[in-house]
């Protein structure tokens, strides 16, 4: 009787952590909304709310790309940088091309650089993490050459027209960069999600050579996953420069360490193969709500930064904990437990029977 | 799991809602002073007030040296004509200033106002502390804001200090060259600002009422003319004296005042002191050790002096480089007055620093802000006083403030 508690405790145990899996950050962001919205002063209101929204723009748009990579099971240092270089090159070049050319060549020289690191890892098979090191090191001391150290700013009237066009609220809470990054959202959640394409990511993430097996050209997407991280990392640096009509050359600087904990947060492996987009981007909106309620409440950047290290470690516990159960259901079908125990012929012996010949199951 | 997701979201909207509901009801009322105010605002006498380290906390500045005209070009100049660095070391000197709200003269006393800092650092909590000495003075409510060195964070608090409709902004922009749209978005919501500390670039002060905060280029104007003198000194008839720079991050204005300042100083002063390089290695000791042990080596008893754009970390990691390198004869300057530094002073490893005092640069712009709410004129720059602190007086600057 003890053994079949035990089934029906363990069968229990198993729903809620896959409904963990699948909605903690859900409701991670009900749960900041409704308490920010209830004690923080200020925080529920249009302006505010907009201006989380804008805020969340670079980020999230930076994050589709780096989502995908880690879904692919690789990590893309560079995008820090990549914001920066964007911003630069699209600033430094509007005054010869306007931002109708400048915009695509800064887009296109985060794709390259999105390319190359593709490129090294999926032909050159040197790990991820040290190519995009490499390259996010050049890319600062690119930066610098190309700046001599200066920020860029522009103070046009064009430039501020397009500056307050792209901070401009349409409606509220939504700002031409909002749409932006919303659009791009929806795009990449959907390929992801419905085409074959996008579940490929997953597959090659999940397991490389079994993908190879399976038909799939592993190198390629390894390569795609690059390119659309650098490039979209690109776009979000080059719109947040538009509007605030200057790009700094730490512009990028803080975003490597966020996109990396709102991508865990929102339930991306590191491991590769599972997450999502819009996913990680719940969880970057709700960091967001989190760090503003934060400032709202009068309190400093130390209960700012310890609040995010507890939700990190919280959930990468959670994972953890996540993968002991789940090695320990390896080879082991708790369906058919269950469907045992729905039957009728969950006698102690039989179950039992069924957990030793498991693996066999 | 779209039904789930579905019902999580709207059942947190209503949430949200009811819960916007009563945080409407328990909103402050937009803090509106009476009419009686300045009367007694103008009765609380703040220069008496002290810092941390027992100098007057708001030291009238003794710096009287003209405005240049501007040149028409200076860009075209080279970098060691004082006058190329005019847009940025005169910045607010020559602008046309753009929708200014005129002072309500009613008073300081209740005024709300919003500082908005760079991000955390010992100076900025020191800045913080004076700024809250005077704003208590005058029963202002002051709220500190630090975006901690983000920028979409700093770009985001100006938005929700726009939200909450103070006073007064105050804002120590992160970058010269990001302060123009932020000045001009503050300015066009129709609420005074003050820029302070960190010099932004011309255009940005076109938006605000003033700049306060340390003349970064004077000060040190002032420290390379102390440096070149001790050179001379201790190199007599040299005909030349190789010296180099620890730069201060790239992108604010003390990057180029701090380097560029003394370059273009020196050229004119004391135009023997060559520069053989000029380097940002960031705020780690063991970085700058790095970097001044690869001078050492590379230009040996050439290089006779070093001037440090701060005078904690970096000047740590000189000071051990030097040890180690056993270079006693290197005659080291740097800005700030750390207890690192000042320390560094008493023990001879740093010749000479900037009094830049943090409390100070903080107390200035409330002391600015409160005397716009009075009434009172207010110039277009209002700079800290200028000092050197060298061996002989630094006791008279203890305890630090930071």
């Amino acid at each position: 009787m003890r053994n079949i508690k035990n089934e029906k405790t363990g069968a229990a145990d198993n729903r809620l952590l896959a409904w963990g899996d699948k909605y903690r950050i859900f409701v991670l962001f009900a749960l900041v909304l409704v308490f920010m919205s209830i004690f923080a002063p200020r925080f529920f209101n249009v302006f505010n709310l907009t201006a989380i929204m804008k805020t969340v723009s670079m980020n999230a748009c930076v994050a589709i790309g780096f989502t995908i990579v880690m879904i692919s099971g690789q990590l893309d240092l560079s995008i820090g940088t990549v914001i920066t270089f964007a911003g630069v090159l699209g600033l430094s070049l509007k005054q010869y091309l306007g931002y109708g050319g400048a915009v695509p060549v800064a887009i296109l020289a985060g794709v390259l650089v999105g390319l190359v690191n593709g490129l090294l890892v999926a032909k050159a098979k040197i790990n991820s993490f040290i190519v995009t090191l490499g390259t996010m090191t050049i890319l600062q001391g690119a930066i610098y050459t190309i700046t001599g150290g200066n920020s860029i700013s522009l103070s046009t009237p064009d430039a501020f027209a397009v500056s307050d066009f792209l901070g401009m609220r349409l409606i509220p809470l939504v700002t031409p960069r909002v749409i932006i990054t919303a659009v791009l959202v929806l795009v990449f959640e959907l390929i992801m999600r419905k085409t074959q394409a996008g579940r490929n990511f997953y597959l090659v993430g999940g397991n490389r050579n079994t993908a190879w097996l399976a038909g799939i050209k592993t190198d390629n997407y390894l390569i795609a996953a690059f390119i659309l991280s650098g490039g979209l990392a690109a776009v979000g640096g080059i719109f947040f420069a538009m509007e605030s009509s200057a790009a700094t050359l730490k512009l990028g600087d803080q975003s490597l360490m966020y996109v990396i904990s709102a991508t865990i947060i929102g339930g991306t492996a590191m491991s590769g193969g599972k997450g999502g987009v819009f996913r990680t981007v719940v969880a970057i909106l709700t960091l967001e709500m989190l760090y503003t309620g934060i400032i709202l409440f009068g309190l400093g950047n130390e209960v700012k930064i310890f609040i995010a290290g507890l939700i990190l470690a919280f959930v990468v516990l959670y994972e953890a904990y996540a993968f002991y159960k789940h090695e320990k259901e390896v080879g082991k079908r708790p369906e058919l437990v269950k469907e045992v125990l729905t039957l009728g012929l969950g006698k102690a012996g039989k179950v039992q029977g069924v957990r030793k010949s498991g693996g066999a199951a | 799991m779209k039904r789930a997701i579905t019902f999580i979201i709207a059942a947190a909207l209503s949430l949200a809602l009811t819960g916007f509901a009563f945080a409407a009801g328990g909103q402050e009322s937009g803090g509106t002073a009476a009419k009686g105010n300045l009367e007694a605002s103008l009765k609380i006498d703040t220069s008496t007030l002290k810092s941390a380290d027992n100098q007057l906390l708001l030291k009238p500045s003794t710096d009287n040296r003209k405005v240049p005209t501007r040149p028409s070009n200076p860009d075209a100049l080279p970098e060691t004509d004082p006058l190329h660095w005019y847009d940025m070391e005169w910045a607010g000197w020559n602008v046309t200033k753009t929708n200014i709200p005129a002072s309500p003269k009613t008073g300081a006393i209740g005024k709300k106002i919003i500082f908005i800092v760079h991000g955390d650092h010992p100076w900025t909590t020191a800045c913080i502390n004076g700024a809250k000495k005077v704003a208590d003075a005058y029963t202002m409510t002051f709220k500190p804001l630090s975006p901690n060195w983000d920028l979409a964070v700093q770009n985001q608090m100006i938005d929700q200090a726009i939200n909450e409709r103070p006073d007064m902004i105050l804002l120590i922009p992160l970058d010269a060259k990001t302060a123009p749209q932020q000045a001009r978005k503050i300015n066009q919501a129709g609420i005074p600002l003050i820029l302070f500390n960190t010099l932004p670039s011309a255009e940005a002060m076109n938006y605000a009422i003033t700049w306060t905060g340390p003349d970064d280029f004077g000060q040190f104007r002032l420290l390379s003319r102390a440096f070149a003198d001790e050179l001379r000194k201790r190199n007599p008839g040299a005909k030349e004296i190789g010296v180099a720079y620890v730069q201060h991050a790239p992108g604010g204005s003390p990057y180029f005042a701090r380097c560029f300042g003394p370059i273009s100083e020196l050229s004119g002063y004391a135009p023997e002191i060559k520069t053989l390089d000029k380097q940002a290695p960031g705020f780690e000791a063991d970085k700058t050790m790095q970097l001044v042990s690869d001078w050492l080596t590379r230009f040996g008893k050439d290089l006779k002096g070093i001037v440090a754009a701060d005078d904690s970390a970096q000047s740590l990691g000189i000071s051990e480089a030097l040890k180690k390198a056993g270079r006693e004869d290197v005659l080291v300057v740097a800005a700030g007055n750390s207890k690192q530094g000042m320390d560094l002073v008493k023990e001879g490893k740093l010749f000479a620093i900037t009094y830049q005092t943090a409390e100070g640069d903080g107390g200035l712009a409330v002391a600015t802000a409160a005397d716009w709410f009075n009434g009172k004129e207010i110039p277009l720059r209002k700079n800290l006083a200028q000092h050197i602190i060298t061996k002989a007086d630094v006791d008279g600057f203890y305890p630090p403030q930071w």
